[in-house]
């Protein structure tokens, strides 16, 4: 039994690691987009990159941990076409994002459309509502 | 009103409503709550598309095609579900249901597949929302790991923004969306009758009038997918781009797709797809597919969107 418990426990950790290197653009299938939820915290990085841009935030939970998110958006020429830069975000800003989670409920956020005629979603830093 | 007056009024109300646009199109490497800086040239912004509506235009110069050409991306360019003309979609999307199946039966505009094609598009897995999407981790898109996009994707997938410089003897195309060149002769040579396969083929182009030059490709790489929703070619593909000038602001695409090994019947993945002349000094911002950056990507973003719930 330990055996096959073993067995199955490697197979799980080897489909994990497949998935790793085959990952990219999933879009709103992996996040639960019938609801928006709001992380507050501090940056602790921000990464201007292909193929998302993305934001790490500290934030607590309700029992006051300290929980790591990650907030993705669009690729580096869609954000420019709505007003982000390299510069939007920076270690220790403060910031409130509202965002779609995955629907595997692990702390990560997705910002959706970037289409400039899109809705945009809720963004302060520093106390300041972002309005690129 | 004295007619000097209604102009300055005309742009005065053209300044203001325009003015989102444009600071769009400059604003790119501004610090949040700084202006937009009017002196910034790099890494231009395309207007969206009904920027363009009703614009008035020159006629079209004879036999040129030199310029940026803009897809709006976001308002056409953009092809998440497969070829903008065949989308592998059973209804509208947001209104079918997608994924999951083995084949395309059922879909909006269907392709005919021969034997050889059926098969082969069942051996690409698409991720991208379409009827056969499959979960990412089951995924085998070449792009998804960086591989060259290829020659007609470039086209079919996100058609974002192109420059077209015309040589004595050349057209040379630059394509945005993961930085591809390719180099379409003018100077009468034949296509290769069997030529070592290339990622982005081998071009000639001819003009059939004044202002519609006709793009024949052939040799391409059959490893590359045709479209995001996995429809795959052989290696006797031919594909025919035809760059109709309808004025002096606007291009139309007409893209065919030519492959007796994989389709009964040739089939147009773009048809008359329209194309905006951007100013002389618009400059490409890149779009780089980095294997070091999407190797980052999965690591701090991928990995944990398809991980199961840690929650108990």
């Amino acid at each position: 039994m330990k055996n096959i418990l073993r067995r199955i426990s490697f197979l799980a950790v080897g489909l994990l690691a497949v998935s790793v290197s085959l990952f990219a653009h999933h879009g709103n299938a992996a996040y639960d987009t019938s609801k928006t939820i709001t992380v507050k915290g501090t940056v602790t990085d921000y990464v201007w990159a292909n193929p998302h841009v993305f934001v790490k935030v500290d934030a607590k939970d309700e029992s006051g941990n300290t929980v790591h998110w990650v907030v993705e958006a669009q690729n580096p020429v869609s954000m420019t076409q709505i007003g982000w830069s390299k510069n939007t975000f920076k270690a220790g800003d403060e910031v409130e994002i509202e965002a779609m989670q995955a629907k595997n409920g692990n702390p990560v956020g997705f910002l959706g459309s970037s289409s400039p005629t899109a809705p945009r979603k809720r963004i302060v830093i520093n106390g300041k509502q972002f309005q690129p | 009103m004295s007619k000097c007056s209604t102009t300055l009024l005309v742009i005065t109300f053209a300044g203001l409503t325009l003015t989102p646009i444009l600071r769009a199109q400059t604003a790119t490497s501004n610090a949040p709550g700084e202006e937009a800086k009017p002196d910034n040239k790099w890494n231009s912004v395309p207007p969206i598309r009904p920027w363009y509506a009703g614009k008035k235009s020159a006629p079209a110069p004879r036999r040129s095609l030199s310029g940026v050409w803009d897809a709006a991306e976001l308002d056409g360019g953009r092809q998440p579900s497969g070829a903008l003309e065949h989308p592998a979609l059973l209804a509208p999307r947001g209104q079918g249901v997608e994924g999951g199946r083995p084949d395309e039966t059922g879909i909006m505009r269907p392709l005919h597949y021969t034997s050889q094609g059926l098969e082969a598009l069942k051996a690409n897995k698409p991720s991208g929302p379409s009827v056969r999407q499959v979960p990412a981790a089951l995924a085998n898109d070449p792009v998804d790991q960086c591989d060259p996009i290829g020659f007609p994707r470039m086209e079919l997938y996100e058609l974002r923004t192109i420059e077209l410089v015309q040589t004595a003897n050349q057209v040379i195309y630059l394509n945005q969306f993961y930085g591809n060149y390719r180099v379409i002769w003018t100077d009468g040579r034949e296509l290769p009758k069997d030529p070592e396969p290339r990622w982005n083929g081998y071009s000639v182009g001819k003009w059939v009038d004044d202002y519609t030059f006709v793009v024949e490709t052939v040799g391409l790489n059959p490893r590359s997918w045709v479209d995001h929703a996995g429809r795959p070619h052989s290696e006797d593909l031919r594909v025919e781009e035809t760059f109709h000038r309808v004025d002096h602001d606007n291009l139309e695409l007409t893209v065919k797709i030519i492959d007796p090994k994989m389709y009964t019947e040739p089939w147009l993945g773009l048809s008359k797809f329209p194309l905006h002349l951007q100013p002389a000094d618009f400059d490409l911002s890149e779009l780089i597919c980095s294997p070091i950056d999407m190797q980052e990507y999965n690591k701090q973003v991928g990995n944990a969107v398809l991980a199961p719930s840690e929650k108990k």
